[in-house]
């Protein structure tokens, strides 16, 4: 096998990897800006610089020439060069910072060359914390700057976009953002602009940086040149905890990371999975942050005298349920189950109406035809399609649905997270004289028209699975809590600074963002205990799972412990039974 | 004012085009078309050059930005570059563009009133050795400048009398072939 040499260690490879990914692949490291691995290499930064050489062969013989001490003679290339655009070859040489003077010396020199007109305002940059440019400067940088004359100034909070927001100023023309805007979303809105020490990137004349993926560039931007117009100043970055999960704006499902503090999600940032999403996700799913934190229904309510709801207690909510339940026949029962809900939520559901005698929960897909991209945006509007479908709930479309509930004798629907009302799909005269319960996640006017509504946990809630458009299951870990939830206590949960050294009586830390609900498993046992049955899962989601994959066939052997190692799993999705839409 | 371009210079972009395996390259070429009629590749005509060569206005305008020969406002007839780089400037290139600033009474960046002439500041233009000059209209290059001689181009120039290449004494032969 091919070998290479990195300050002194020996390592094999195969392929024909770059030098610089090589090095990062082992763990090691080189300081470097522009180059990005799912982007063209322009070797514009220059600040991977390594010493490369190869050992001198012996024409003739083709033995390796050896110096006196025996070892093999190397003849270095005479200037260094950028290990982001070289090719590994057999028998290289390679000295890093790690083991050069040289190396270090350029590596040093040129972040003072990047730094001469850079504005140095990391105490109010919102990048600081996450900084490339600000981490390698403290690692490989100088100490200070032989360049004291007026430095050159740039536009500042340029709007180039609704999303997203320019600070010329600190830009280090990496052209990152510009080959994003070339390269993976094809919009092509963005340039450089003039050159030498007065470029930075901008839209042309009169045009506005729309691109339906634009916030990737901030993502991507090694320093704080492009912000995010919407999280601008709102947290420093290591005042918040990163838990991974789920895109749940289209079915897709990107690959996330929700940042919160003090239990809101403050923004959200897509995580890389090569199978789904690679870096990258839609501007639009990272608005999802409001629908976590805002508008939530809190507390159950119940409708008294048909006409307005008020709050009540759970134990109330729950005795309301019974009635309603107990007032008429089972087969009087429709249950919907909600491709906007896991699948874990919609299996519970599913086994309540086994259980109960109430038939098997309907659906109706959440599509916009037309809207998809072929890319990270789908039709489907809905995190969970593909998973209630091998779940065997029963397709509806729209006008069926509602017809079912007209004319075939329902006194009692029980709709699992899903606003159909909102969506066209059923309208509010339905449920004149037919019984409406909710348990949803978010206040609208399904909700509002229900008798009663209880609350169940979000995807920032809960640990639960969603099986994307090309049968891909992921899951999701709890970033927010609720009232009935701590992640001193939950393990799955990440402690930020804040949260550990935070106490009740520091003004950054309030209940008021913890909301009044329960996970849908936890409500459910409560309700199936008060109706005797023994449906409890100690363990919430990760036991519903292993649940499911025992007695679900297309879930076969899934599990948490596997979809965590690798990114999800594929599940075969069997093409006739189900069909795909994108 | 709308621009377009006419049956002519479209033919000529064809041509252009026909050149090169793809189109970026026809960029700056057309750029050229294009002020040449115009007189500048403001905003707009860097929307015509895009449409006209179906290329992200964005790539277009990074290039029109990228080459100070391409004027992305509307100039003066006459854009009179005068040089203050290193040697210029040890040889008087500040006086020469004070006593321009003086003599039409605009400052540097600016247009007289009438449109006849900018005043711009450039580096280097490689012609240290006839220090100080100033070029015209990224054309002819005007050397060894007085006072006297920048009175004398003006008159000329608002007389519509371009000044010639001032040819030295060039060698026939190139150091390395010789
Ligand atoms: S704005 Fe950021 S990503 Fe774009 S060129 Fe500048 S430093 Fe690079
Ligand atoms: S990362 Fe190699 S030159 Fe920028
Ligand atoms: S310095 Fe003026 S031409 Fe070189």
């Amino acid at each position: 096998m091919p070998e290479v040499y990195i300050d002194g260690e020996r390592y094999e490879f195969e392929g024909k990897p770059k030098l610089l990914q090589f090095i990062l692949d082992q763990g090691l490291e080189v300081p470097y800006f522009c180059y990005h691995p799912s982007m063209s290499i322009p070797a514009n930064c220059r600040q991977c610089m390594v010493k490369v050489g190869q050992p001198v062969r012996d024409r003739e013989t083709g033995e390796f020439e050896l110096d006196e001490n025996g070892d093999r003679v190397i003849r270095w290339f005479p200037k260094l060069q950028t290990s982001c655009s070289i090719d590994v070859t057999d028998g290289m040489v390679v000295k890093t910072q790690e083991s050069d003077e040289l190396v270090r010396r350029a590596q040093k020199d040129n972040l003072e060359f990047i730094l001469i007109n850079h504005p140095l305002d990391c105490p109010i940059c919102d990048q600081a914390g996450e900084c490339p440019l600000q981490i390698q400067t403290y690692k490989y940088g100088p100490e200070g700057s032989r360049f004291e004359v007026k430095k050159v100034h740039k536009p500042k909070r340029v709007q180039l976009g609704p999303r997203v927001v320019l600070d010329a100023e600190r830009c280090i023309n990496c052209t990152r953002c510009t080959r994003f805007v070339d390269e993976v979303s094809k919009t092509h809105q963005l340039t450089i602009t003039k050159r030498g020490d007065s470029n930075y990137p901008i839209t042309a004349p009169g045009e506005t940086f729309d691109d339906p993926y634009s916030l990737n560039t901030v993502d991507l931007c090694p320093v704080g040149a492009l912000t995010s117009a919407d999280f601008r100043f709102r947290a420093r970055v290591w005042e918040m905890n990163q838990t991974p999960s789920i895109d749940i704006t289209n079915g897709k499902g990107c690959n996330i990371d929700l940042w919160t503090r003090d239990n809101l999600v403050l923004r959200i940032t897509p995580r890389h999975n090569p199978h789904v999403n690679d870096w990258w996700m839609p501007d639009k799913g990272r608005e999802a942050n409001r629908l976590f934190n805002e508008n939530r229904i809190s507390r159950p309510s119940v409708k008294i005298d048909g006409e307005s709801q008020v709050k009540s207690s759970w134990n109330n909510a729950i005795e309301t349920f019974v009635e309603h339940i107990e007032s008429v026949k089972p087969e009087e029962i429709l249950l919907i189950g909600s491709p906007h809900a896991s699948v874990e939520e919609n299996y519970l559901l599913t086994k309540l109406g086994n259980l109960m005698g109430w038939g098997t929960p309907h659906f109706t897909p959440h599509l916009n035809e037309g809207s998809g991209d072929g890319f990270l945006i789908t039709d489907d509007q809905a995190p969970n399609t593909q998973g209630i479908r091998l779940l065997g709930l029963s397709e509806n479309d729209n006008d069926q649905l509602a017809k079912r509930i007209s004319d075939s004798g329902i006194s009692c629907v029980i709709i699992l997270n899903d606003a159909l009302i909102d969506r066209n799909v059923l309208t509010e005269d339905l449920f004149d004289d037919t019984c409406l319960i909710y348990f949803g996640t978010n206040e609208n006017k399904t909700s509002q028209s229900a008798d009663l509504v209880f609350p169940i946990t979000c995807v920032a809630e809960h640990a639960a699975s969603y099986v994307n458009v090309d049968g891909r299951i992921q899951r999701s870990f709890p970033a927010k809590e609720t009232k009935y939830s701590n992640r001193r206590l939950n393990l799955e949960m990440s402690e930020g600074r804040l949260d550990r050294y935070g106490t009740k009586f520091d003004n950054w830390v309030t209940e008021d963002n913890k909301v009044d609900c329960l996970p849908a498993w936890d409500l459910f046992a409560l309700i199936g205990m008060r109706m005797g049955l023994d449906i409890e899962y100690e363990m919430g989601g990760r036991e519903v799972m292993d649940e499911i994959g025992r007695k679900v066939p297309s879930f076969e052997g899934v599990s948490y412990e596997q979809m965590d190692d690798e990114s999800g799993i594929a599940l075969n999705i069997d093409s006739k039974k189900v069909k795909s839409k994108n | 004012m709308e621009y377009r371009f006419d049956k002519e210079e479209l033919d000529q972009i064809e041509k252009i085009k026909a050149r090169y395996p793809e189109v970026r390259p026809a960029t700056l070429p057309v750029l050229w078309i294009a002020q040449n009629k115009f007189g500048h590749v403001g905003p707009k005509v860097q929307k015509l050059v895009a449409k006209t060569l179906d290329l992200p206005e964005a790539h277009i305008h990074g290039v029109a930005e990228f080459y100070t020969q391409y004027y992305k406002e509307e100039k003066g007839k006459f854009v009179l570059d005068v040089c203050t780089c290193l040697s210029c400037q040890v040889c008087g290139g500040y006086d020469i563009l004070h006593y321009l600033e003086e003599k039409l009474g605009i400052e540097t960046g600016e247009t007289t009133e009438d449109g006849m002439f900018t005043i711009q500041q450039v580096e280097c233009l490689g012609a240290c050795g006839y220090a100080p000059m100033m070029q015209i209209t990224n054309g002819v290059y005007v050397n060894h400048l007085t006072r006297e001689k920048v009175d004398e181009v003006i008159e000329g120039l608002k007389n519509g009398k371009l000044p010639q290449f001032e040819s030295k004494e060039m060698r026939k032969v190139n150091p390395q072939d010789r």
